[in-house]
């Protein structure tokens, strides 16, 4: 029995500690790719510095240049020595001075512009129709799930998607009709889906209500035997039977509300509902 | 003298008749001491909160568009015994926000600014996706990705994206539809590219190691091949002499070579020593009078006729006679 409990504990501990370690492994896999990605990133900056510069390369940037691409072929002696923290270590320092460079090469011609829906000058119609179109998907996946009726609209949608791509090919710009027809359709999808989901939703929300409402009750009993003020065992008792007949009600939100009074009551009086 | 080197095998374990006897109970009990037992179940127990901790992305995917965009996934385990949980996004200019529970729906959100907060009733696992446009900035034609993750990620780059900066180890990288994907671990991490013509990074390494293969493997080939021709040749070559050579070391010319240093021999004489240089060289002269069918008399004659030849020499053998083809022919010529 002694042998059993020791070897079943053993094998929990191994069975915990694994995982993690398998991670670790997988974190060193295939120390070639930072060769790769430095190597590709000095041939690009190089195609940069001859397209910039030509002959006449600064010299604050030939300084760091030199410095990544002795770093890049550091990194290859390295990692031929299997010496990865070395490896590493060369691979920080090129692409560090890579972006020094590119850095550098950027600052002298544009401010700094970050990314937003509104910024039309950065705008990528390919992109936004990209993103539009997986957003598409997903709903497609979600709504099948569901009693809607929406199959027609997802149709209309694609044909619409497919009338951009063409549109954007043949330099048109009469695609922001066209993406505001896609958007307005998809708001209505997503709330056909909500509404079909109602009552699933508020059959699940009811049940977990349920069997929170449960363990409160326990908790009270014991909380009774306990010798807990009654005023304050009355009180939450009171809001269990609140919370129940707002449920029946179907008034999520407001449950929700005295829910939460509850479980601050539940707190105060030394018992938590987070029950794990 | 006392040893100072304790053997394994004390005495003490010896029993009686000298017989080597272990008991597994005492090397258990050895190995395995009430401390350890302890420390393993701190170690367990330590272990089982930090494994049901919530909020942690299980998974995190990023694609960054050609503009920028980059569209979010993620998996994110949840308390279930709250009723709301509150997401915090990668930034506030996000759109096609969609949140799905594990009983499949699809979740109510509230959206302010860099926080999502997500009715979830119970749910243990949500799924979350979303686009957001403050990973990405520009300045000229570079373009640098900012992010502080809270877990490890994937990162899909844009088609033609060369990378020319970082600021983290890629864990893993793969090329996805002529797409560089690299995994990241969590922390921050900045990552600047360009557009180019010349990607997705290519696998040279691979490629290279590859080649190397077929190279080496094609010598390998090569070399075996030139071994198995050349041995082959070579024993074409030196068959005869070989053959010469092992008849010698039998003691035992060749059949050729006896019939060319004797042409003159009789036809049925051949026959004779064709069959003992088959029956490994000797053969009893009562062997042969049964194989030919010849009477003793004539098969005497026929034994002594070769003998005077110097083909063969006779040898006594249990009071038989022993026919044997003689070596060193030539010698005798």
């Amino acid at each position: 029995m002694k042998k059993l409990a020791l070897f079943v504990i053993i094998v929990l501990i191994f069975g915990t500690i694994s995982p993690s370690l398998t991670n670790h492994a997988y974190a060193q896999n295939d120390p070639n790719i930072l060769l790769r990605i430095a190597t590709q990133a000095d041939k690009q900056i190089v195609n940069q510095l001859n397209g910039v510069y030509g002959d006449q390369i600064p010299n604050n940037i030939k300084i760091l240049y030199d410095k990544g691409y002795l770093a890049v072929k550091s990194l290859d002696q390295s990692l031929s020595k299997d010496d990865i923290e070395k490896a590493k270590q060369d691979f920080l320092l090129a692409m560090n001075s890579f972006m020094q460079i590119s850095r550098i090469m950027a600052q002298s011609s544009e401010k700094v512009v970050v990314v937003t829906v509104s910024d039309k000058s950065n705008r990528n119609l390919t992109s936004e129709i990209d993103r539009l179109e997986k957003y598409v998907k997903t709903l497609e996946i979600i709504s099948k799930k569901y009693n809607t009726d929406v199959e027609s609209d997802f149709i209309k949608i694609h044909d619409l998607i497919q009338e951009l791509r063409i549109q954007i090919n043949n330099g048109y710009v009469t695609y922001d009709d066209l993406i505001n027809e896609i958007k307005i359709i998809l708001d209505s999808i997503k709330n056909d889906i909500l509404e079909s989901a109602i009552k699933q939703k508020s059959d699940f929300i009811k049940r977990f209500f349920d069997r929170l409402l449960d363990r409160v009750d326990k908790q009270l009993t014991k909380a009774q035997d306990d010798n807990v003020d009654q005023i304050q065992i009355d009180k939450a008792t009171a809001l269990i039977l609140e919370i129940k007949e707002l449920l029946s009600k179907n008034q999520i939100n407001s449950a929700k509300v005295v829910y939460s009074e509850l479980k601050e009551l539940m707190k105060n009086i030394g018992y938590s509902i987070r029950i794990t | 003298m006392i040893s100072l080197i304790e053997p394994i095998q004390s005495k003490k374990s010896l029993g009686d008749d000298g017989i080597l006897f272990v008991r597994n109970d005492s090397i258990f009990d050895t190995m395995v001491k009430t401390t350890f037992l302890i420390a393993s179940m701190i170690i367990v127990a330590a272990m089982l909160p930090i494994q049901s901790s919530f909020s942690s992305p299980r998974d995190l995917d990023l694609i960054i568009y050609q503009d920028g965009s980059t569209h979010v996934s993620t998996e994110i385990d949840v308390d279930p015994f709250l009723t709301d949980y509150e997401l915090n996004l990668f930034g506030s200019a996000i759109d096609n926000l969609v949140v799905v529970g594990d009983n499949e729906f699809l979740l109510d959100v509230d959206v302010i600014d860099n926080s999502a907060l997500i009715q979830t009733f119970g749910l243990s696992v949500l799924t979350i996706e979303y686009d957001i446009h403050d990973l990405v900035s520009k300045q000229g034609k570079l373009w640098t990705f900012s992010l502080d993750s809270p877990s490890d990620f994937t990162l899909l780059l844009p088609k033609n994206s060369a990378i020319v900066g970082m600021t983290n180890f890629p864990i893993d990288m793969e090329i996805i539809n002529d797409q560089n994907q690299l995994t990241l671990s969590s922390g921050k991490t900045e990552i600047d590219y360009f557009f180019s013509t010349t990607n997705p990074i290519s696998d040279t390494k691979t490629e290279t190691d590859y080649f190397l293969y077929v190279i080496v493997g094609g010598i390998i080939v090569i070399i075996l091949i030139g071994i198995i021709i050349f041995v082959r040749n070579r024993q074409k070559n030196l068959n005869p002499i070989e053959q010469i050579q092992i008849n010698q070391k039998n003691n035992i010319l060749d059949i050729e070579t006896i019939f060319k240093l004797k042409p003159d021999l009789r036809e049925d004489d051949k026959e004779l020593v064709k069959f003992i240089f088959n029956n490994q060289g000797e053969a009893l002269e009562s062997e042969l009078r049964k194989k030919f069918l010849q009477p003793r008399t004539t098969m005497w004659r026929a034994v002594k006729r070769l003998e005077r030849e110097g083909v063969i020499e006779i040898e006594k053998k249990d009071l038989q006679n022993l026919v044997k083809l003689r070596k060193n022919m030539e010698g005798e010529e």
